[in-house]
């Protein structure tokens, strides 16, 4: 058994702790088990708490070196600092057993199930209030549907507008250069106006509303779950779901088509400019082309399109903003949840829907 | 006489344009409880901001430890502010970060100390507060009082020489207001602490308060010892004390 004798500096705080510590754990390098640790505290007149911390780390230390520790010629001071900040950690707590594959495959199972029943149970109630509040004049807070539907639909305006215009304009000129080979010069007004109608129009102008709008509901919503105005509306006796979400229901049913209608308009003008300037196609040719190339369903799968759209935009905003919980950092996380999560849907939904119209006639 | 920590003179100060305090002179003694105390839109948390430096004065002069807060470059206004702690109103938890976390920032900041030593000083700081069981909770799992506590322990983190507390009891009940106070008390007695309570809790200033500086529309009223204050014949101090 060897003895190994070690004289602390003058002090120990903050700004030299860390050297010291690396010092003393140099010193005891070559100790062995049972061997005798004698710390000196004599020349020690100045202390922190980060020298008690260091002092309790190197306890533990020689604890699990298995080295008996003994600190002499402390004062009085010195042992009255100690005593105040001293903190022995616990002993390392015992871990549960970690959950088999299957345990943690059901787990997720039943989540998801969970999840799922909650969602449908929103969807039901937000179809409810909206049937609901459409014939009951006294759930409807006055003018809010119209003030919605401008901030989602005005206000996006500007950017949907140019997002299309660009789209158009890339479709057209993309597809321009291999029709010109075949001299088809003309079916560029065929292909822009069909895949901005059926396919382009509506899917961008839902992933920019999702990006846009999606957010913003869903952040309102947490914000107001975090600070407890969901609870205060609900003491008042006011259903959140009718108060807020069927409002904004309406004006994204509303705004979305109408959208989309202006994003399909555009996106066919910038595909209209390569023609003409590019393919040398005149105005009135390529403007009956459009108009002989779009039929009815095309009309009809832009509008059921949009209004699927619009139903997953609000009930992704809508599910997730009422599942946040903490604070700014709840609501940032089920915001950024509710934008990914409504494009992914919108996309499932467009290709769930491309499908269907590929094989059926629309009835109505 | 000890020498001020903390001394102000001929300051006003405000947000942009507009002046909230006018011509402040104070100066807080080491190893004190002072409270800066008056109703409600006074300027108190505005005066709190212009002595830890965050806002700075449209005149006049803070000084901390002798050195203008604000003529400091940013390395030495970082190092001032290292020898500061401030409890903020509503705690200022980082809310994405568990307890743990939020205590480890200034000592990854600030130290060089290994890993296993942070997590000490977080443990015993957090057993200096009472608030062991809370290290691996977020924020948001914790009560009003136990985020009071929380941002105490973080405030208290490097040691430092003053701490400022804003309305450190707002929202709690008797009882943790009570607890929280005695913390503050016991942490100027056992750390020699300064501690600088903004605050218009009449029953917390009656229980720890040494010194107090009561403002009134953005001039201090009055400057003076609790007993002083409590016994004062200006009028709004006066009003003040027999409110409770």
């Amino acid at each position: 058994m060897s003895e190994y004798h070690l004289l602390l500096p003058e002090q120990l705080t903050l700004s030299n702790v860390a050297e010291e510590y690396a010092l003393l754990r140099q010193d005891i390098r070559k100790a062995r088990n049972g061997d005798t640790i004698i710390l000196d505290c004599g020349r020690l007149h100045l202390l922190d708490s980060a020298g008690v911390a260091m002092l309790d780390q190197f306890n533990s230390l020689c604890q699990q070196r298995e080295l008996r520790l003994i600190e002499e010629h402390c004062s009085a001071d010195i042992g009255k600092i100690k005593e105040l900040f001293h903190f022995s950690a616990p002993t390392s707590k015992k871990h549960a057993p970690r959950p088999s594959f299957f345990e943690r495959l059901g787990q997720r199972g039943y989540a998801l199930l969970g999840h799922l029943s909650e969602g449908l149970f929103l969807i039901s109630n937000i179809f409810y209030w909206a049937i609901v509040s459409f014939f009951n004049k006294r759930l409807r807070r006055q003018g809010e549907v119209i003030r919605q539907s401008l901030q989602i639909g005005l206000n996006a305006l500007p950017i949907i507008g140019l997002i299309a215009f660009l789209i158009g304009f890339i479709l057209a000129l993309q597809s321009a250069v291999q029709l010109r080979q075949f001299g088809a010069n003309i079916y560029v007004a065929d292909l822009v106006a069909v895949a901005m109608v059926s396919e382009m129009g509506p899917l961008i102008t839902a992933i920019m509303v999702a990006g846009r709008s999606g957010s913003s509901i869903a952040a309102e919503i947490a914000t107001m779950k975090v600070s407890e105005e969901l609870d205060a509306l609900q003491v008042m006796g006011i259903d959140p779901l009718p108060y807020l979400m069927v409002p904004k229901f309406y004006a994204l049913l509303l705004t979305l088509p109408l959208l989309t209608v202006l994003a399909n308009v555009i996106g066919i003008l910038g595909g209209m400019i390569i023609g003409v300037t590019y393919l040398n196609i005149e105005i009135i040719p390529f403007y009956h082309e459009v108009i002989s190339v779009l039929r009815y369903k095309d009309i009809m799968i832009f509008l059921v399109k949009s209004i699927t759209f619009s139903a997953i935009i609000l009930f992704t905003a809508a599910y997730f903003g009422l599942k946040a919980e903490g604070g700014a950092e709840g609501v940032g996380r089920v915001t950024t949840s509710a934008v990914v999560a409504s494009i992914f849907w919108v996309i499932v939904a467009d290709s769930i829907l491309g499908l269907i119209f590929y094989f059926v006639e629309p009835v109505f | 006489m000890k020498e001020p920590l903390i001394n102000a003179t001929h300051l006003n100060g405000g947000y942009g344009q507009r002046l909230v305090l006018h011509d402040i002179n104070l100066h807080i003694l080491p190893n004190t409880i002072t409270a800066i105390l008056g109703t409600s839109g006074c300027g108190k948390t505005t005066l709190l901001k212009h002595l830890i430096g965050l806002l700075p004065p449209m005149e006049g002069t803070v000084r901390f430890l002798g050195e203008d807060l604000f003529q400091s470059d940013e390395k030495e206004l970082n190092r001032l502010r290292n020898k500061m702690g401030v409890l903020f109103q509503n705690g200022a938890l980082l809310n994405s970060l568990p307890v743990s976390e939020n205590l480890a920032i200034p000592f990854e900041q600030h130290t060089n100390l290994p890993r296993e030593m942070i997590e000490q000083l977080v443990r015993q700081k957090l057993h200096l507060v009472g608030l062991s069981s809370a290290y691996d909770l977020l924020p948001s799992q914790l009560s009003g009082g136990m985020r009071k506590r929380a941002a105490l322990a973080r405030a208290i983190a490097l040691d430092p020489l003053i701490l400022f507390a804003d309305e450190p009891n707002a929202g709690l009940d008797p009882v943790t207001a009570k607890s929280l106070d005695q913390l503050l008390l016991s942490l100027k007695v056992r750390l020699n602490i300064t501690v600088v309570l903004v605050t218009h809790e009449i029953i917390s200033i009656k229980r720890i308060a040494e010194h107090v500086i009561y403002l009134h529309e953005g001039r201090i009223l009055f400057d003076g010892s609790l007993s002083a204050a409590l016994n004062s014949t200006i009028e709004p101090v006066q009003n003040f004390f027999t409110s409770d």
